[in-house]
């Protein structure tokens, strides 16, 4: 039961509350309050991160800075208001539904570290950092994460912000697999881009969500195919690597055989769409 | 502890505990249009305008509410309009989800939204059970004005 509720406005305050009493952070709390109230968390402490004096979404040198407590609805007006290209703006609409966008935070998908988390798997194509305070930390994203519901923080840390890298000429296709239109929590999840020189791969990312205990990238592939030609033997190649490579579990959303082959599906789904015909 | 809110225009002081859930706190002080769904922000029945957005009541904590607008069901005069229009295209069977569906149907005439397609896609998060939804849609493209 949540006995104390403390509205820091420093950075410091806020790391010196949060070593005191072990509480729990958040901003929208879309997350919490649901795990509290199903007794997945035990707390009787919350840190409202709201009302700390922090920093405006900007962007600087092609990276995007998003803070904390930025909502994904205001995200959206400024992806919109700065025609910052879609790739993102393609993730974020699919996240909850428009009232849980209203109060829900990128940073606070991060936070909670899901395999399954959108925002996630768009941190992870974009080579996102994650900024902390006090100390100021960079952290690549794939090394903040370490599985499920685990992040790399000191006692004393708290995550202040994520920048992500702005892409232009990339083609870009994300879909993920869920059970209904709004609130889809994924069976499995795809982005791929793909930046083209001749017909041939210039740069290539593909990320997957819900498969393993993190989202799943793998650079040595991703290099290995700089300078190849795109066609379907490509992506069958594809398909197979990210097969063998996925380790997902069988949940109350989907067995693991299933969620396996949706790896294979979606990686030729992806290359159909982008290079052949529109197939929903 | 004590809240400072605008609740329906009206500012109020509201005694709170610090555990407390917004949707738990307007139905004490009498909002009963906001009602228990899902209770974890799937279904949109518990939807309120805050600072005139939608969000879904279960899942905003009720301190965090102090200083700001809250606006229910009670406080929108066009609900009754919209709420005769479902009742026309028998949009109504157990009529749970309405308030829900009605305070952001209310929010989508003040973005003055004119196409179905965009109304559908907004109101994604409200869910019901009992219609099909086809009734509601042409409640909704009556109360909205939409182009045909």
């Amino acid at each position: 039961m949540i006995k104390n509720y403390f509205r820091p406005s420093t950075i410091d305050e806020l790391s010196e509350l949060k070593i005191k009493t072990n509480g729990y952070l958040f901003s929208g709390g879309t997350d919490l309050f649901v795990k509290i109230r199903a007794g997945a968390i035990n707390t009787d402490t919350v840190i409202d991160t709201k009302y700390l004096e922090n920093e405006e979404l900007k962007i600087e040198n092609k990276k995007l800075f998003i803070p904390l407590n930025t909502t994904y609805t205001e995200l959206r007006k400024f992806i919109k208001a700065n025609q910052i290209n879609p790739i993102i703006e393609n993730i974020v609409k699919t996240i909850g539904s428009p009232m849980i966008r209203n109060r829900g935070t990128p940073v606070g998908n991060i936070a909670n570290a899901s395999p399954a988390g959108d925002f996630v798997l768009a941190s992870y194509l974009l080579n996102a950092s994650v900024i902390l305070k006090p100390s100021s930390k960079k952290i690549p994203v794939e090394e903040f994460i370490k599985g499920p519901g685990k992040i790399e923080l000191e006692k004393e840390e708290f995550i202040y912000g994520i920048e992500l890298e702005i892409l232009d000429d990339y083609k870009f296709y994300f879909e993920k697999v869920g059970r209904r239109n709004a609130m889809i929590i994924s069976i499995a999840s795809i982005g791929l881009l793909i930046k083209e020189d001749n017909e041939k791969i210039k740069d290539i990312r593909i990320a997957f969500g819900s498969v393993a205990p993190t989202i799943l990238r793998n650079k040595e592939i991703e290099k290995s195919l700089i300078g190849e030609k795109i066609d379907k033997n490509l992506f069958k190649y594809l398909a197979n690597e990210f097969f063998n490579l996925s380790s997902p579990i069988t949940d109350v959303r989907a067995s693991k055989e299933y969620r396996k082959q949706l790896v294979y599906n979606l990686t030729l789904k992806a290359y159909i769409n982008l290079y052949e015909k529109v197939v929903i | 502890m004590k809240i400072k809110v605008i609740i329906n225009g009206e500012k109020k002081v509201l005694d709170i505990e610090p555990h407390e859930i917004l949707l738990d706190v307007l139905r004490r002080y009498g909002y009963y249009s906001v009602r228990r769904g899902c209770d974890t922000g799937m279904c949109g029945i518990c939807t309120v305008l805050f600072d005139g957005k939608p969000v879904p009541s279960c899942s905003v904590f009720a301190a965090r509410a102090d200083g700001h607008e809250i606006t229910t069901l009670e406080g929108l005069p066009e609900a009754k309009e919209f709420a005769e229009l479902l009742a026309e295209e028998g949009a109504d069977q157990c009529g749970y989800c309405s308030p829900g569906l009605i305070v952001n149907t209310v929010y989508l005439k003040k973005l003055k939204i004119k196409k179905m397609d965009e109304a559908k896609i907004k109101l994604i998060g409200n869910l019901c059970r009992c219609t099909g939804y086809e009734g509601q849609h042409r409640a909704i493209a009556k109360f909205l004005g939409v182009e045909k």
